[in-house]
Parts: C-alpha cells; structure tokens; sequence
C-alpha cells in the first residue's frame, strides 16, 4: 500500500490551518521541523509503519484527530 | 502613545527609576539586561516602578538599542494600549526537565482570555518566549508551543555576557534560571517577523545518519563519522573543520531558506551543534554572507511591507555579533538599526517556530 503518509500530513495541515494560507506555511515549517518534509512524500510513498507510527503521535500532540 | 525606547549604562544605580523616568507609564515594559545588573534585584525593581505594567525580560550577552550595540547596559522597550493592547505574562519554572509547564499556562491563559489558545487569531496576537539559554531546552519548548496554539512566537536564548555560567529570565518581578518567559500579546495594528540569516545554500548536503538528540550531537552524516564526513564536504583536512564552523554551518531548508543548525565543537569524530538535529534530515552546507548588509537590505524590504513600523525588537545571535566584533562591524551594524525604536540583545539561540542558530529574529510593531 502507498500513499498514507501523504494523506496523514494533508490532514493534519488542513486541520491545523482551517485553510489560512499563514497557518498553512507554519504548520508546513512544523511539520519539516519535526522531521516530516510534506513535498518528501506523495501517492506513491510506501506505507511505512514506523513513519506512520510517528505521524499519529505528532497528530495527537497536535490536537489532530486522524 | 506608541512605543518609547529607554537604555541605562553599565554602573547606573536606581536602574528602575532611570527607566520609569525614560518610558513614562506603558502598558507593557520588554527589558534585555547585561548580567553585570543583579537578575533578581532588577527583576523586583522594574515591578516596582511600574507597578501597573506586565514586566519582562532576561539577561543578555549584549546589547541592541535604536542605533547602537551595547555591552553592559540594560534597553528597555515600553508599549502603550493603541500598539500592545492586552499582555499576558508568565515564567515556566523547570524547562530542563519537562515542558507541561507550558501546558499549564496555556490553560491558566485560556481561562484567562475566555477563549482557547488555539483558536486566536494569528495575525492579532503575537508571542514572546525568552528562554534559559543554558538549559538545551529550546527546542522541547518551542516544539511544544506550536503543538497548543497557533499563534506565532519569536524571541531568543538569554546571554550571560559569554561566561556560559548562568543566565536568567524574569517576568513581573521575579527572575530565574532553568525557566522561560511567555507572553502573549495583542496587536490591534498588526505585527511582523522578519527572520534573516547571512547565508546562502551551497549545492552540498549532510543527512545525519545517527544522532545523540539530547546531546544535540551528530554522531554519523550519511554513515560516515560526522567530522570526517563535513570536513569532506568542506574539502578541509579534518583537524582544519572547526576554523570553518562560523562561516559553514548547516541549513534546514524550509521554503527555500535555512533554518540555520551551528556546528559549536568536535567531540571525537562527532560534531556539537548549538540546536537540536534529527535523524534523516537533509541539511545544506552554508556559505556566509554579509551580515550588515544582508541585514539592511531584509530591514528596508520589512519596513517597506509594514509603513509606518512603531518599533521593533532584535534577538541577534552572539555568533553574529561576535562575527561583527571581529571584523570591526558592530557601529555599522547598531547604526541599520538608527532610523527605528530599537531595543535588542545578544542571543545565546533564537526562536522562530522552532530553535534556531547564527540568526537575527525581529518583530516589528505597527
């Protein structure tokens, strides 16, 4: 399977952002900071359960519901 | 109305007085002291003298005032209702150990201001974090203010004049170390952050392969021992890398610009940093540039954004202003700063979003 990873941090920058452009690119920077670069992964990146694994927590402490 | 700058030399008794008698009566006073000024004694003094302001600041490692670097000095910023509407302040005690402090004092602020801190508006409220610049905590607590809020928060690492024994932050009369000071304020007119870095992105990158986090260590760059592999990157013999840390850190590439990691010393064949590195995350070498002039042209075009700009306040890393002490730039460097109410200090790290190195982060009022 492909593709969740990028679906997760869509989610998680849609969520945080409720479309504002600004809290687009913070959430962006937050998200690189924390090690997740949104354009590394696309539809094709392969599910990699530690990835997502980390991704959840950084959800949660982000007050994301996933 | 609006802002007023105040500064004390090194030396001056009733330091309070002195700038109660410069700033009038603000709503809100921002201080940067020389650690030659007692913490703890100026912290109660400034509450003191204005007993009906939100007072805070921390130590520094020099100075920044409209128009000049200091060294020994306290600068003070004081702002009245029509720029800083509402200020909330706090000190987190215990930052070394755990960052629920910061939970606890967004919900004591959520209560506060009757509205989650996640859901304030970004582009009204703005906040300031000045942290223990000993603790290596920077990082945990940043990370966790953008985990609760949305607000942005800038600031800097507290100096202690580059004795790296102890520094401290204070808030409403009281200072302490192994802390940092929020504040939260509200800016009816608007507010923006200028982040400038005098470096651009060579086409070399280092992806850390293994890192000792806490020890904000890079052990391995891509499998390779770290100081072997950087000096590679550098086309220096590895003895010869530590004389070309200030001028090539590395870059975290976020939109194009480097969030600036500085390599600090060489630990066996790992390298210390000054911030945090994960593992996996491609860093660009750096090339140094003009810091005077980089920082004038990033001023003239924030200031060309943002007309009629009350007042700002510069966190410059102390490895720039030892860059510019070097090379005899520091007038040159204090005299960009000339035509607006400036108050500043030398930073032992700076804080935009995230930790960050061998950077200047201002934010300026409208």
């Amino acid at each position: 399977m492909a593709g969740q990873i990028k679906m997760m941090i869509d989610q998680i920058i849609e969520e945080r952002s409720k479309g504002n452009a600004l809290l687009v690119s913070t959430t962006q920077t937050k998200l690189i900071l924390k090690g997740f670069d949104p354009v590394k992964y696309d539809a094709s990146s392969p599910d990699d359960p530690a990835v997502i694994a980390r991704l959840r927590q950084v959800a949660a402490d982000l007050n994301v519901t996933l | 109305m609006g802002i007023k700058v105040a500064q004390v030399a090194d030396g001056t008794v009733d330091a309070g007085a002195k700038l109660a008698a410069q700033l009038g009566d603000p709503a809100v006073v921002v201080y940067f002291a020389s650690p030659k000024h007692d913490p703890e004694s100026l912290a109660a003094e400034i509450a003191r003298f204005f007993p009906t302001a939100a007072t805070f600041g921390c130590t520094t490692a020099g100075e920044l005032v409209t128009g000049a670097m200091t060294k020994g000095a306290i600068v003070a910023m004081g702002f009245d209702k029509d720029v800083v509407s509402r200020a909330v302040v706090a000190i987190v005690d215990g930052i070394k150990d755990s960052t629920d402090g910061i939970d606890r004092t967004f919900s004591e602020w959520d209560r506060r201001l009757g509205r989650p801190m996640l859901e304030l508006d970004p582009e009204r409220w703005v906040g300031l974090v000045l942290v223990d610049g000993l603790s290596g905590a920077e990082e945990r607590v940043m990370e966790r203010i953008g985990d609760l809020t949305n607000v942005v928060f800038i600031g800097g690492s507290a100096g202690d004049d580059v004795a790296f024994k102890q520094t401290f932050v204070a808030a409403d009369g009281r200072a302490a170390s192994n802390a940092a000071v929020l504040a939260l304020l509200e800016c009816p007119n608007g507010f923006d952050v200028l982040k400038t870095q005098s470096f651009h992105a060579t086409r070399q990158f280092l992806v850390p392969s293994k890192v000792d986090k806490a020890a904000r260590e890079i052990i391995e760059f891509n499998g390779k021992p770290a100081a072997i592999a950087y000096a590679e990157a550098l086309g220096v013999k590895p003895d010869q890398l530590a004389d070309q840390f200030m001028a090539h850190p590395l870059g975290l590439m976020v939109g194009g610009e480097p969030f600036v990691r500085s390599p600090q010393q060489i630990v066996g064949q790992s390298v210390r940093f000054y911030c945090g590195v994960d593992e996996g995350v491609k860093l660009a070498v750096l090339d140094s540039t003009g810091i005077v002039e980089d920082t004038a042209s990033a001023l003239k075009q924030a200031l060309d954004r943002n007309p009629g700009t009350k007042g700002l306040l510069n966190f410059n890393c102390i490895l720039r202003t030892l860059e510019l002490e070097a090379k005899g730039q520091t007038d040159a460097y204090g005299k960009v700063f000339a035509g607006i109410p400036t108050a500043g200090f030398s930073t032992y790290g700076e804080e935009y979003i995230g930790h960050i190195n061998q950077t200047a982060t201002m934010l300026l009022f409208r």
